[in-house]
């Protein structure tokens, strides 16, 4: 599976969101109105399921899926 | 009359029904809905018994994103304001935001929640834990809750007062509305004892009823073999508002609300004084405010925790309040069947007490067979026929919090 395809599963599946809220380029903010809460359990869960140690600094509600993608990538 | 604060809609989230028609229905016919624990083993505890609240989910229209960050309590108080807008006709995209309260009573808190988070805490450390805990757990989190649901910016108040939170609640919205600062408040209770760790912290307090062998006549009110109470769960949220707008938009008004007072005994940390002086003094104050004689109150609305000092100094306060005529108003506890539920107790014996009032129909004590102690009214077993233009009802809380609230017929 690819790395986006999988940070996709990991928000629909922790954060109860149906896959097509789910934009590539638009901040998670603005597709699926996360809030600062969910971030922090989203960049917990993204840790657990690529097994890389990640910031919720780096990983905001501002950032799109290619964003949080290219970080992930950086560090697997 | 168009002073006073009306009560237009009701929301009710109980063991003995969701919804007022349903609720009522079981109550007025003296039905117990109280059974053993079966959310989880509580065999070893004391007392396990309770009115519980099954498949809630089937009863609400939140979110599954929303129901994993909120407790139960939460959830119930949710459901219960939705009804309670609905029984209204009030949609609140309607209403300017600024001038829409929420005024709720809560004792304990969200522990479902609490409990599963810390035991994650301590077997998977740190990160084992949601980051909607925080958010979750804390009394004032319902209120939190329905605010952000519905876009509600007034000013609003989370009591916490033990048992008396719903009823001081209740109290407090009516006065915040009478001061002309709101335009409606949504004003009740919720609570979500049925849990493991809770359970234990009720069973500590004491005052739980142990006789589990027979769940359904375990909770028995000033009955002479009472043997506790029995703790429940759910939700009682109304809509109140000005009498003149509730008239001017054609709103059904059930009651209104005409007295309120509150005291305290100042003795014990858990026990009330067992002269009952303050708590008469509450119902007086709040029979003052109503500008209404003892005479013309023709129900009361009991707190009865079937604990002996309790029940004993409640009778007392009402023997001095109504002197020979405590003998002849019917006077009854409908929680005997569904179960305490604690800080919401108040919103759910008003409730009980405005759907008796529209219904002519005193809703019973179950359980009381041989009355202790005597020289009250009691209404037992089932329904019975009669017309309410005004009623008292009494709450009251852990360490001598005593509430009246006065309500009549518009």
């Amino acid at each position: 599976m690819d790395t986006k395809q999988k940070i996709k599963d990991v928000l629909v599946n922790l954060l109860k969101v149906k896959p097509e809220e789910l934009k590539d380029d638009a901040k998670l903010y603005e597709s699926i109105g996360v809030d600062s809460t969910e971030m922090v359990e989203t960049v917990i869960a993204l840790e657990k399921a690529f097994g890389a140690k990640l910031s919720p600094k780096e990983i905001t509600k501002f950032c799109s899926i290619n964003d949080i993608e290219k970080i992930i990538q950086s560090k697997i | 009359m168009n002073n006073k604060i009306a009560i237009t809609g009701i929301g009710v989230v109980a063991p003995s029904g969701i919804g007022k028609r349903q609720f009522w229905a079981n109550i007025k016919s003296g039905r117990s809905f109280i059974k053993k624990i079966t959310r989880f083993d509580a065999s070893k505890y004391p007392s396990h018994i309770a009115g519980q609240i099954d498949e809630l989910e089937k009863y609400s229209h939140v979110s599954e994103r929303l129901l994993k960050k909120i407790d139960a309590f939460s959830h119930m108080a949710l459901i219960a304001s939705e009804l309670a807008l609905q029984d209204a006709g009030i949609d609140i995209k309607n209403e300017d935001p600024n001038l829409v309260g929420i005024f709720l009573g809560n004792a304990i808190g969200g522990w479902l929640y609490a409990e599963t988070e810390l035991r994650d805490m301590y077997i998977e450390g740190r990160e084992g834990v949601s980051p909607y805990m925080a958010s979750a757990w804390f009394p004032a989190a319902p209120q939190g809750q329905v605010s952000i649901y519905y876009g509600i910016k007034g000013f609003s108040k989370t009591i916490v007062a033990d048992r008396a939170s719903s009823l001081e609640a209740i109290g407090y919205a009516n006065k915040t509305l009478s001061k002309g600062k709101l335009n409606m408040i949504l004003a009740g209770g919720m609570e979500a004892p049925v849990t493991p760790y809770a359970l234990l912290c009720c069973n500590t307090y004491g005052g739980l009823s142990e006789d589990n062998q027979h769940p359904e006549t375990a909770y028995r009110p000033f009955d002479k073999n009472r043997s506790g109470f029995v703790i429940g769960e759910g939700a009682g949220i109304m809509v109140l508002e000005n009498t003149a707008r509730a008239k001017k938009r054609g709103a059904n008004i059930f009651a209104v609300i005409s007295g309120y007072s509150s005291t305290c005994d100042g003795v014990n940390r858990i026990n009330p004084a067992g002269d009952g002086k303050q708590l008469s003094r509450a119902i007086k104050t709040a029979l003052a405010q109503a500008e209404t004689n003892p005479q013309e109150i023709d129900y009361i609305s009991l707190d009865g925790l079937a604990v002996d000092t309790w029940d004993e100094s409640e009778a007392c306060a009402i023997k001095d309040v109504f002197g020979k005529d405590a003998k002849n108003i019917p006077a009854s506890c409908p929680k005997s069947m569904f179960g305490n539920l604690l800080g919401a107790s108040g919103a759910l014996d008003t409730i009980s007490t405005i759907l008796s009032m529209e219904n002519s129909l005193v809703a019973p004590t179950i359980n009381l067979d041989n009355p202790e102690p005597t020289g009250l009214n009691y209404i037992t077993k089932e329904a019975k026929e009669h017309k309410i233009k005004k009623a008292l009802i009494i709450s009251r809380g852990r360490g001598g919090i005593n509430s009246a609230l006065v309500i009549e017929k518009p």
